[in-house]
């Protein structure tokens, strides 16, 4: 998996408090209702999928551009709200973003064994520990976002740690959401760092 | 209350093998079994909810002596378990600690799951202890 945030040279204040006050309105109801059913279309899916892919051992190939297509949807949603990117983010399952990417390369064979593990006892060694952590993260990402806010207010520029923490509790939390959707057999994991045989 | 106190008491010889810890709660619990119902309802929900935890903890032993011998890499998948673990013996060490102060109040605990098992099997009625079984009748009954 390849997650990408382009760390913009300035960012805009006019958007950054439009967004702040008027996000809610604009971006997040309205992509947050249309991606609900995209969720429920998705949750289907992923039951369907795990059936065929206890059977034959492979991920149809459309379902899982359609769950790509959804979680790209999402990152560009959540680029927006975390503030790590501007503009308007697309509606669409195939829809491209200019600031955010993710790429999942198609794995030709899943591990039956894995996709049983993960059904019965995900909650407990995947869910448990990484939702664990990432809690704890989450509060710290939570600090920093609210102080890049008013960083970018002031001087139009988010700081470098800052971005990178907050990309990276998206990247981790991308990876958890993919190794649970049998999207990848590789466990996550535990860093929001961009690792170096990651591939898209 | 020191049902609960077996696995904090074991916990020190219980790191390099944590199947003592469940015997310890295993001997305790026939020990003092018989000191009345009450004693017995919380000993064995000591000893039952000990059952998974060991299970967890020998696990993590297990796997990190495989990886130690074998000269293995410590996967992202093994700190997982390692975190999984501690977050399952910090939940069972607070309800252990919140169990044995009740208990030593005299109060009932119950533990999700284990508590009403062990009070099923503690307090159920036996058939030789039924209202039918009369002892000490009157005269003449």
């Amino acid at each position: 998996m390849k997650l990408t945030v382009q760390h913009q040279e300035s960012y805009s204040r006019g958007e950054l408090l439009l967004r702040t006050f008027f996000g809610w309105l604009y971006i997040y109801i309205p992509h947050g209702i249309v991606l609900l059913f995209v969720a429920l279309w998705s949750a289907i899916l992923q039951f369907v999928a795990f059936w065929v892919i206890l059977f034959t051992g492979r991920y149809p190939q459309s379902m899982f551009e359609f769950q790509e297509g959804m979680l790209k949807w999402s990152l560009r949603l959540s680029a927006r709200m975390y503030n790590i990117a501007d503009g308007y983010p697309a509606f669409g399952i195939k829809s491209t973003d200019e600031h955010t990417d993710l790429v999942v390369p198609y794995p030709e064979k899943v591990n039956r064994g894995l996709v049983l593990l993960r059904l019965f006892f995900g909650i407990f060694y995947v869910y448990l520990p990484h939702g664990f952590i990432l809690m704890f993260r989450a509060w710290f990402v939570g600090i920093l976002i609210f102080a890049a806010w008013w960083v970018v207010l002031f001087t139009g520029k988010y700081p470098d740690f800052m971005f990178d923490w907050v990309t990276g509790q998206l990247r981790w939390q991308f990876r958890v959401s993919l190794y649970m959707m049998y999207m990848t057999d590789t466990y996550p994991p535990f860093t929001g760092d961009e690792l170096p045989g990651e591939d898209g | 209350m020191g049902a609960y106190f077996m696995m904090f008491a074991t916990a020190a010889m219980g790191i390099p093998l944590p199947i003592l810890n469940l015997v310890a709660a295993i001997i305790y619990y026939y020990v003092n079994r018989d000191k009345g119902r009450f004693v017995q309802f919380h000993t064995l929900q000591s000893l039952y909810s000990q059952i998974p935890v060991t299970m967890v903890n020998t696990g993590l032993v297990v796997w990190t002596i495989i990886n130690f011998v074998r000269d293995l890499d410590f996967t992202s998948f093994y700190w997982g378990y390692l975190v999984m673990a501690a977050v399952v013996n910090l939940v069972y060490f607070i309800f252990s600690l919140v169990g044995a102060v009740r208990a030593r109040k005299g109060l009932f605990y119950y533990f999700l799951f284990f508590g009403k098992l062990a009070y099923y099997q503690v307090y159920r009625i036996r058939p030789e202890q039924g209202p039918s079984t009369f002892r000490n009748r009157p005269p003449g009954q």
